[in-house]
């Protein structure tokens, strides 16, 4: 692997939860160095921390314990007003995609400009000429520019987590985070939405960071894996390095099987 | 006396209905037990006179039972038929046959006693124990998924019930007045023997002195008395402020026919289980439970909403002239000039005028004040959860006050016409559309506010984004919703002279013109079906 630049640096992030059961503990002593242009997967069962690591890499969830670097601010203290400042520049792509379903494609895309414009102006819809072309782009990119002006609800799963791709796109981001982005796809769509996000990485040299359980989809596209069982990093390293076994043990197939 | 025992048939009746249709029995034992016993302890039985009438005194059959002992049967026969009904099957029926007979028995001798000179002991404190009690219970039940905080809540509920003992026994609470027991308990006692001839002498030599008295006043002389019997139920005034009351165990109170009743319907309840023990089923003592809790909230209600069927009978004339008055409506009569089709129609118009005005108003107004009010909106700062609370605070209070009310003190402030009633329904709407709209924006889909916040967008652009689309068609449905209630409520804002079709109504009442009224009741009969249909059909197009 080229030595590159490193962009993100996780140090000893902890993240306790309070349940009505007690101190759930979701992240334990996490560590980790991401550079800049890296293709990420983070794998492990469902409950391993990954949605939890993924979010607090934007600020949408504040860590108990440890500091989150970003081209070495650390973004675990920025006050309100900076982290929306930083956060237009990471995109964020969910499961449920998160598209307001009753607007159109295209409104919805314009929603990843609105970190840029001026509170006054984002209340009044009055976007910018520029923020229409960057919207118009990222949806032809996606090809979707046929149904800009389609409501979000009227499309398929496949097209509307398109359109969420593009309104993360629209940001003109340096990250992207995806949380299961192909977890409610059909395994087709599935395939065409890590292509895109692949095509992005390639192209434009954004940093992608991508929650996913599927192993095989991680393992054909991911420069990199990272895996997380209870909390915890268990493998870093390159897909081919992901022995069998460690699979096993990530899985606990093993003791399913016993 | 007889129209007890009809009851008591209503109440065999309602049981062999019940155990026919292979209800099951056992239920019934139990619910018609509990609530005599409620009855025994709670509900008035019969009348005990003094000298005014705010000396009246409607003793309970537990207060009863040292003046007669035998009223202790009903308690310990509805006893035995719990213990026995535990036991299920046909020892069941035999427990409800006996409790059952064991209350009539007694009830029914009572009623058999002559009228007779008693003494009321008040029993100090039952009623502050009764109010401590209930507030422990209720705080009991509240506290009961909160383990944490039970205790807590115990403890403030005692002293709770404390303080109200204390503030009862406090001088000037003496008087505190809960409905026709001044804070007391009231235990009924016979007299020893010579007291009523001890009355009849004190009332005899009091009598000159009295007689000078009402000589002044221009009244007639009183006659000296040979028993207390000539005085026809009351008792001279002296006795009466010692506590001395008389009795009459035939004057028939609420609780008296509530007694025969269950009794009827457990003894009814027993004899169909007796003939077929198998009518049980294993959760009876809480749907008895229930039976008793429903028992003993109507049966006083009843009695205090004045309930009688005779007064339509009494009644019926009226209707009948009404009904030949209205018909058929009067709509145009140019003889004389009257024209209340025409008014009716432009009445009408008004009162859907006030609807409309009051509705727009109020969702203008609802709508920030129902972002203010959502728990969702508001978590940024403790600054913004205060302005949430407050909010919440404003919109509650306000909604308690009913339209009727606000519009009979702006009718008073700014004079009779539809602006006191516009004004009233805007302000209740508004509370009502903030709740609304409130719950609509607290159960917004959260994904696309995370969505849009992860964007980097201001709090106020994810608001208007993300939640403000969401909730847009809801705050539209629940306008038209409301304009059809406040449609409705205009009507009887008329009545309170706040204009419109109401008022036109009101006033045809009052001067008797009944067939003109006949046309406004038809008309809007009409209008609110319009309205209703109209509006469920938009409603179903939005959502």
């Amino acid at each position: 692997m080229i030595c590159l630049q490193t962009m993100i640096e996780v140090r000893n992030l902890s993240q306790t939860f309070q349940t009505p059961k007690g101190p759930l503990q979701v992240l334990v002593d996490v560590n980790l160095d991401i550079p800049k242009g890296d293709f990420l997967a983070v794998i492990g069962r469902s409950g391993a921390g990954k949605s939890t690591f993924l979010r607090t890499l934007n600020g949408l969830l504040i860590p108990t314990v440890g500091s989150v670097r970003v081209n070495g601010t650390d973004i675990t203290k920025l006050p309100k007003r900076e982290l929306q400042k930083y956060r237009r520049t990471v995109g964020f792509i969910f499961q449920q995609f998160n598209l307001v379903g009753r607007l159109s494609a295209l409104e919805n895309v314009l929603h990843g400009r609105l970190g840029y414009l001026p509170t006054w102006r984002g209340l009044l819809g009055l976007y910018r000429e520029q923020d229409y072309r960057i919207a118009r782009e990222q949806l032809a990119r996606v090809d979707l520019l046929a149904k800009e002006n389609a409501r979000v609800d009227s499309l398929s799963g496949g097209q509307q987590q398109r359109v969420a791709i593009a309104r993360a796109m629209a940001q003109e981001p340096s990250l992207i985070l995806a949380d299961e982005p192909a977890a409610n796809l059909d395994p087709v769509l599935s395939e065409e939405v890590m292509r895109t996000l692949k095509r992005f990485n390639e192209e434009e040299g954004v940093t992608v960071v991508i929650n996913i359980h599927a192993l095989e989809l991680a393992l054909k596209y991911a420069k990199r894996i990272v895996a997380f069982k209870r909390g915890r990093v268990v493998f870093d390293g390159r897909p081919e390095a992901l022995s069998e076994a460690a699979v096993d043990d990530l899985y606990e197939r093993k003791e399913m099987l016993a | 006396m007889s129209a007890l025992w009809v009851y008591t048939l209503l109440g065999l009746l309602l049981a062999s209905l019940a155990g026919v249709a292979k209800g099951s029995m056992r239920r019934w034992t139990v619910g018609a037990g509990l609530a005599l016993l409620v009855a025994f302890v709670a509900f008035p039985f019969s009348r005990a006179r003094g000298f005014l009438s705010r000396d009246t005194v409607d003793p309970t059959l537990l207060a009863l039972t040292p003046l007669f002992p035998l009223l202790w049967l009903i308690p310990l026969g509805v006893a035995l038929a719990l213990l026995l009904t535990h036991r299920g099957g046909r020892p069941a029926g035999v427990g409800g046959v006996l409790g059952g007979a064991a209350a009539l028995l007694a009830a029914g001798s009572w009623y058999t006693q002559p009228p007779q000179l008693a003494r009321l002991a008040p029993v100090e404190g039952a009623m502050e124990a009764l109010v401590a009690l209930v507030v422990g219970g209720s705080v009991a039940l509240l506290s009961l998924n909160r383990l944490r905080w039970r205790l807590p809540l115990l403890i403030s509920a005692v002293l709770a019930g404390g303080l109200t003992f204390l503030w009862f026994h406090a001088p000037q609470g003496g008087g505190a007045y809960l409905p026709k027991s001044l804070g007391y308990y009231k235990l009924i006692y016979p007299t020893p023997e010579g007291t009523q001839q001890a009355i009849v002498e004190s009332y005899n030599q009091s009598l000159p002195e009295l007689n000078a008295i009402r000589k002044e006043l221009g009244q007639e002389e009183l006659k000296p008395i040979q028993s207390l019997g000539d005085l026809q139920g009351a008792l001279p005034a002296q006795a009466s402020s010692q506590g001395y009351r008389q009795v009459q165990p035939s004057t028939t109170q609420y609780g008296a026919f509530a007694v025969f009743f269950l009794a009827g319907v457990m003894l009814g309840a027993g004899l169909m289980q007796l003939f077929n023990p198998a009518l049980q089923e294993p959760d009876d003592l809480r749907a008895g439970l229930l039976i008793a809790l429903v028992a003993s909230a109507l049966i006083p209600a009843f009695d205090a909403t004045e309930f009688d069927l005779g007064k339509l009978v009494v009644g019926w004339p009226f209707l009948q002239q009404f009904a030949d008055k209205a018909w058929p409506p009067l709509l145009a009569d140019a003889a004389s000039e009257r024209y209340p089709l025409q008014e009716v129609l432009s009445q009408i118009a008004v009162t859907v005028q006030m609807a409309l005005v009051g509705t727009f108003l109020a969702a203008v107004f609802a709508m920030p004040l129902s972002f203010l009010a959502a728990r969702n909106v508001t978590l940024g700062s403790p600054w913004m959860r205060g302005v949430f609370y407050t909010t919440r605070l404003f919109l509650n209070v306000l909604r308690g006050v009913p339209t009727l009310i606000i519009a009979l003190i702006l009718v008073a402030a700014v004079g009779l016409g539809p602006f006191a009633g516009v004004m009233a329904i805007a302000i209740h709407s508004l509370t009502e559309l903030g709740k609304l709209y409130s719950e609509a924006i607290e159960n917004a889909d959260k994904g696309p506010v995370e969505a849009l916040e992860s964007t980097g967008a201001a709090g106020a652009n994810v608001v208007r984004w993300a939640i403000l689309p969401q909730v847009l068609p809801l705050f539209v449905s629940y306008t038209i919703y409301n304009f059809e209630i406040n449609f409705r409520s205009s009507l009887v804002l008329g009545l309170v002279g706040a204009g419109g079709i109401g008022y036109f109504i009101n006033e045809k009442m009052a001067s008797g013109q009944y067939d003109q009224m006949m046309v406004g009741v038809i008309a809007i009969v009409v209008v609110v079906n319009i309205i209703d249909f109209a509006s469920s059909w938009l409603r179903s197009r939005l959502v």
